[in-house]
């Protein structure tokens, strides 16, 4: 069964009996194997939901971009450098080619015990963590909830460090670290049952930022992060840091991002022992499992890594006459 | 009938379903279902829920208008709708590649993407890519020039993406070059399991240079042309009318006792066909994932539904799934006394022998000790130079064929059984099944044109196959069994985890004594033969060895290209690596000292001469993050053959037909078959029609254990020699050439000289059927089942450079360099494919692949292609490929196999440039980054 609404309202009448699809990459995933089996609400039809628009100062992000799209789109690479890079960087080609920036930001984790459809977990309606009690080398070490798999959203990340918010249909927007503030319930995100995610909302960008996206991984590509972090700077002329955004994904339930780092980093100059002791700070908190410790390490150095290629990495371009509170800017470069 | 096993010998083992064999008991509907596509909802909008909704789009230049429901995918519509064939389905969550199809000229995932989301866009599938004259995309004619591809299975995805890569490269750069790095993040999402992907950067690095602008030549392998463009049918390709689609319900206990089962209400369901029973109740299961029953329905959805609906009676018991828990005391005993230790399956290459069990553990098997007083003994007095000892672990390796294991079963309306199959041994599958449904092997046809990767799994009659044929017996259909992705990694075939426990020591006179235990654990299988390798090895060293196999209820080995050969070298080679490091010794020097094989002494000459190797820094040269280090390793490997195999040509002036019944899994046996005629006959290749894939043909061999080539090649030359016979014959009756003779080029008397070409357009038909004969010398053994054990080895060497992370833990072979002795090359191209793909496969089992499995229950975690990690593209550097001529000269056509040898050294080889780089010596495998960082700090 499935319906191909036209309008946003005609959408929500039917978001609560229906699995809302987007791309389909992850939906499907779990359809095909029977984990889902409601009737299908495809988005399909509802204009609006697939362009990137410059918004004021900002950004305003369709919640059916294709990642591709995303990646690809001049603008976003020249102002929003992070966020094309780890676009670019998740899932394959053809997969970024079907997925959508809304569709990555929902998705269901991947842990093997939940995408089981043999399995009861305790997200899928049993008692129990089977990942917990068994296999669990991929899954967080930041084990500070119920479920234990790691949060599969790169983009939710790398969202939450440029201060990004979503526009929801039949509900409240709210910031993405909102929406990923799900306590300790078993919950993807913080949406509830039956609203749909429309708008993904960027603030003006940065000037010169100096962004990086850095995955650690087991083979050289397209394998699900075992840690990712995305770094922007802010750097004076001095090279001091005036300001830092870090946050982490594939070590807890939800995207991280890490306060205590930026407060580490901004304002002070760039320097080797700075970025050791913020890959330091990163851990701070860890909760590995009995097979994650691994991922202590790898955050600390990732985290080193990121910040390393991100002062080394093209600042995007000066805002002419930035206001010291920001409110006015003269963005140049090519409207959308 | 007969527990399974059969007696034909090595690579064989059981086509294992239930101690018994038969197939219980089977049900059936007679009662035809009405077939659908009868749904045409009156209210399309979006107001209400529908069935399905239209689809307009554009495929292949076509306008397409169809109807589609809310779960069909892109790839159901291409495939089953369209009859596009050429996109695969095979992991099913968009991480192979297989899939991939062009929308609006962008590679997209199609198994996952809604095939509603194709409306109004433009899709181009491989059929659809041409642009030449020749039907051909210059990626396509690049990919043949370059032989990227093996089986073919993932080659239209890899085609697809390369040409759009090509087509925005070529756009955006012209001719410029891209680098590899370049092509690998266009490719990232593509995987190939055959290891195509060296060719595959030099076929998109030419293709875009502009090499292949022109149609031109035809390549190196005879069948590249319908590989690259999506013609190649593959078993899950086969489509017969009323064919229906067949479900196997398998057991979620890793060991119980099935009491009973009852299917009635599974019959009843709407649309279900027919019931076939594999296990007798009450009966044992042994792991999770053993076939119970499989069900036909009108759709495989029909079938999995049904399957829920059968009811069963449990008694669960406690299992073991570990060698640890399986030799506990105690521990629960997975094969007991008595009938049930006759039935488990056999994964090694040779025949298992009677050994005696305790609990779990089988064995030991020590007929391959030499000298094993003189071992023990150099072990314990301590008058040696050096000792060294280590207990070394590899993992469960899953084959992971891209094309799963597949079935289509057809009987004829007057008895006979026709029967398409993902199979490496067409000819046996046909022999296995006339014996077991009670047929005359001539009333039994198996077809496999194009096999999707096989490496030891699909050399058996497997349950699917006996399902499916069964099925269509009892519904008078044909009935179609594939299994899914979970289904494939699960049960389909895995190489075992070994624990082998080594102490080498080094005498006073340079002398090596060995004492080795070694435990298999094959799950619920037997045949565990590590050690046997290291007597082949160092044969006149003192060697004390011992195998144990230990069974646990985990799903059953089967052969995994070079049984045994992984965990044997990586202990063994990586022993030797410690000694030499310990006394300072060479340590190619030092294995030259064992072994005065000649096909050893050419590879150690090789890599003594390599500058990689020679030119090697200190051992922990590097202090930084990045330690790059030089490890090398040898290895050698049996060389089977199947003597009295035939090969039929039927000649005459339209060409020459070449046929056997073989196949070719991607090693490229049609290539050979056809090479060998054309040149031996010093015509163009295009007028050799090789026809395999086939078990009505002469009987040919199975494409197993490295030697198809070694059976084929001689019996094709056998064929054209009894030709050439023949057409001097008609040269001195027909062409009245009374006194002409035969010359390597044709026939001459004193007037005149006629090419065999020449000689063929003036022939009539001629059938001459050549066969594979003795050796010079004859056999090691004498032929068991029609195969033969040769007199010889082969070897080989492999130095890899690699470079360890500190930081991340992360290990990446760099550059690698593999001189191997096996003597003639028939296509030296394909031949250097087929062993970077064993290289390459042997990488990603040293660094990434590991099947893991529910340490408390026993099932798969790592179902998917995206859990169980095979290199990709981008973890693959330069590989270089030496073939050392010389030696073999008694082996009939000179040459042996070489696609296991290919892929015994990469674990010894990286384990050894791992301790040169850092001083860490990996005893245990994969090399995983929280392995390799725990090393490092220990």
């Amino acid at each position: 069964m499935i319906r191909l609404p036209t309008t946003i309202e005609a959408a929500l009448e039917h978001s609560t009996t229906h699995d809302v699809r987007a791309g389909g990459t992850d939906i499907q995933e779990r359809r095909n194997h029977g984990r889902r089996r409601r009737p299908v609400l495809d988005l399909r039809d509802i204009p609006g939901l697939d362009k990137i628009e410059r918004d004021g100062e900002g950004l305003k992000i369709g919640a059916r971009v294709r990642l591709a799209e995303l990646a690809e789109d001049p603008w976003v690479r020249e102002r929003y450098p992070a966020l094309a890079k780890g676009a670019a960087s998740l899932g394959n080609p053809q997969i970024r080619a079907v997925a959508t920036l809304g569709g990555n930001l929902l998705q269901a984790p991947r842990c093997a015990y939940y995408r089981d459809p043999e399995v009861q977990c305790l997200k899928s309606g049993g008692s129990e963590c089977w990942a917990r009690q068994g296999d669990h080398l991929w899954h967080v070490c930041f084990a500070t909830r119920p479920c234990i798999a790691p949060h599969a959203s790169t983009m939710g990340m790398v969202l939450a460090a440029y201060d990004a918010t979503v526009s929801v249909a039949g509900g409240a927007a709210r910031s993405v670290e909102e929406l990923y503030d799900i306590g300790d319930t078993l919950r993807d995100h913080t949406l509830d049952e039956g609203v749909l995610l429309t708008h993904i909302n960027l603030p003006r960008p940065w000037s010169a930022e100096q962004g990086a996206y850095m995955r650690a991984t087991s083979r050289a590509r397209a394998e699900w992060a075992l840690v990712e972090v995305v770094v922007r700077l802010r750097l004076d002329r001095w090279e001091s840091i005036v300001d830092a955004r870090v946050a982490v994904g594939a070590v807890a339930n939800t995207p991280l991002r890490l306060r205590e780092v930026e407060r580490l980093l901004i304002g002070n100059v760039v320097n080797e022992p700075l970025f050791v002791a913020a890959g330091e700070k990163a851990t701070e908190g860890a909760q590995p499992l009995e097979d994650t410790a691994y991922k202590v390490e790898l955050l600390r150095a990732s985290v080193f890594d990121a910040l390393n290629a991100a002062v080394v990495s093209p600042p995007s371009p000066l805002i002419d006459a930035p206001d010291e509170d920001g409110s006015e800017g003269e963005s140049k470069g090519p409207a959308k | 009938m007969s527990t399974g096993t059969t007696r034909r010998g090595f690579l064989r083992g059981t086509a294992l379903i239930t101690v018994g064999g038969g197939v219980a008991a089977s049900g059936c509907k007679t009662t035809a279902l009405e077939s659908e596509g009868t749904h045409a909802p009156a209210v399309e909008a979006e107001g209400t829920s529908v069935d399905t909704v239209p689809l307009e789009c554009e495929v292949n230049g076509q306008k397409e208008a169809l109807r589609v429901g809310g779960d069909r995918l892109a790839l159901d519509v291409l495939r089953d709708d369209l009859e596009l064939r050429g996109a695969k389905r095979s992991c099913g969550h968009g991480a192979c590649g297989a899939c991939t199809v062009q929308v609006d000229g962008r590679p997209v995932v199609s198994c996952l993407m809604p095939a509603v989301a194709l409306h109004g866009r433009s899709v181009t599938t491989v059929e659809g890519l041409a642009k030449g004259s020749d039907g051909l995309h210059p990626v396509q004619r690049a990919f043949i020039g370059e032989d990227a591809l093996q089986c073919g299975f993932c080659t239209s995805g890899f085609v697809v993406e390369s040409a759009a890569f090509y087509d925005r490269w070529r756009k955006e750069k012209g001719t410029a070059v891209p680098s590899d790095e370049e092509i690998a993040e266009a490719l990232s999402g593509h995987l190939c399991r055959c290891g195509a992907y060296l060719s595959i950067y030099r076929a998109v690095a030419a293709a875009c240079r502009g090499d292949y602008d022109e149609p031109g030549g035809e390549g190196p392998r005879y069948e590249a042309r319908d590989k690259v463009t999506g013609a190649a049918q593959y078993t899950v390709d086969v489509a017969l009318p009323q064919m229906a689609h067949a479900k196997i319900l398998r057991s979620p206990y890793a060991a119980a006792e099935l009491r009973s089962l009852d299917w009635s209400a599974a019959l009843d369901v709407p649309g279900v066909l027919g019931v076939v029973e594999l296990l007798n109740a009450p009966a044992s299961v042994r792991y999770v994932g053993q076939e119970i029953l499989a069900i036909a329905a009108e759709t495989e959805e029909i079938a999995a539904r049904a399957l829920s609906a059968v009811e069963l009676d449990w008694r669960i018991k406690n299992h073991v799934l570990s060698i640890e828990a399986a030799t506990a005391e105690d521990a629960p005993v997975v094969f007991p006394r008595g009938e049930a230790r006759r039935s488990p399956a056999n994964h090694s290459e040779g025949p298992a022998l009677p050994m005696v069990w305790r609990g779990n553990v089988r064995g030991p098997g020590k007929l391959f000790s030499h000298r094993r007083g003189l071992a023990r003994w150099t072990g314990r007095d301590g008058n040696h130079k050096a000792e060294v000892q280590g207990r070394y672990r590899t993992q469960t390796q899953v084959h992971t064929c891209l094309e799963p294991h597949a079935c289509v079963a057809r009987w004829g309306t007057s008895g006979g059984l026709e029967v398409w199959m993902s199979t490496q041994a067409v000819r046996h599958m046909a022999e296995d099944l006339a014996e077991r449904f009670g047929l005359k092997v001539s009333e039994v046809e198996v077809h496999a044109d194009h096999i999707g990767g096989g490496f030891g799994s699909k050399a058996t009659l497997r349950p699917e196959a006996i399902a499916a044929v069964e099925l269509a017996r009892v519904t008078l259909r044909p009935v179609r069994l594939v299994l899914d992705r979970r289904e494939e990694m699960t049960v389909a075939g895995l190489r075992p985890q070994v624990r082998t426990d080594l102490r080498a020591a080094l005498g006073k006179a340079d002398d090596l004594a060995i004492k080795a235990r070694a435990y298999g654990d094959g799950g619920a299988a037997i045949g565990s033969a590590t050690t046997p390798l290291m007597r082949i090895m160092y044969p006149q060293s003192r060697l004390d060895l011992q195998d144990f196999d230990v069974t646990t209820n985990t799903p059953p080995g089967c052969p995994f290209r070079g049984p045994g050969g992984p965990s044997a070298f990586f202990a063994l080679e990586s022993s030797i690596d410690e000694l030499a490091h310990t006394t300072g010794d060479d340590p190619i020097e030092l294995r030259r000292r064992w072994n005065q094989n000649d096909a050893r002494r050419r590879v150690y000459d090789w890599a003594e001469a390599l500058p990689a190797w020679k030119d090697r820094s200190e051992p922990q040269h590097d202090r930084g993050r990045y330690r790059r280090g030089v490890g090398l390793s040898a290895a050698v490997w049996l060389y089977l053959t199947m003597p009295g195999s035939r090969v039929k040509l039927d000649a005459g002036p339209g060409g020459i037909v070449v046929s056997t019944a073989t196949q070719d899994i991607g090693t490229g046996t049609r290539s050979l078959l056809a090479d060998v005629v054309a040149s031996g006959l010093g015509i163009e290749r295009s007028r050799v029609t090789v026809e395999i894939g086939s078990s009505r043909a002469v009987h040919g061999p199975m494409s197993a254990g490295s030697r198809t080539a070694s059976t084929v090649g001689p019996a094709a030359e056998d064929a054209l020699r009894l030709l050439k016979e023949e057409l001097l014959e008609v040269a001195q009756t027909k062409l009245r050439m009374r006194r002409a003779w035969a010359v390597p080029e044709g026939v001459r008397d004193s007037v005149r000289f006629l090419s065999w070409a020449e000689l063929l357009d003036e022939s009539p038909v001629i059938t001459v059927v050549g066969k594979r004969r003795r050796d010079r010398g004859g056999f090691f053994a004498p032929p068991i089942d029609g195969l033969a054990v040769g007199r010889y080895l082969s070897a080989a060497v492999q130095v890899s450079q690699v470079e360890v992370d500190i930081l991340l833990g992360k290990v990446r072979v760099l550059q690698s360099w593999t001189g191997l002795s096996v003597g003639r090359i028939y296509n030296p191209l394909l031949a250097r494919s087929q062993v970077e793909g064993g290289l390459i496969q042997g990488m990603s089992y040293a660094l990434y692949e590991e099947r893991r499995l529910d340490p408390r229950r026993g099932f798969l975690v790592t179902a998917g292609l995206e859990d169980y990690r095979i290199a990709g593209i981008g973890d693959c550097g330069p590989i270089h490929v030496e073939f050392i001529p010389g030696g073999f000269e008694n082996v009939e056509g000179g040459g042996v196999g070489i696609g296991e040898l290919s892929t015994l050294t990469p674990l010894p080889t990286i384990a050894n440039a791992v301790w040169h780089a850092t001083g860490w010596r990996p005893r245990r495998m994969p090399l995983r980054p929280d392995r390799v960082l725990e090393g490092l700090n220990s």
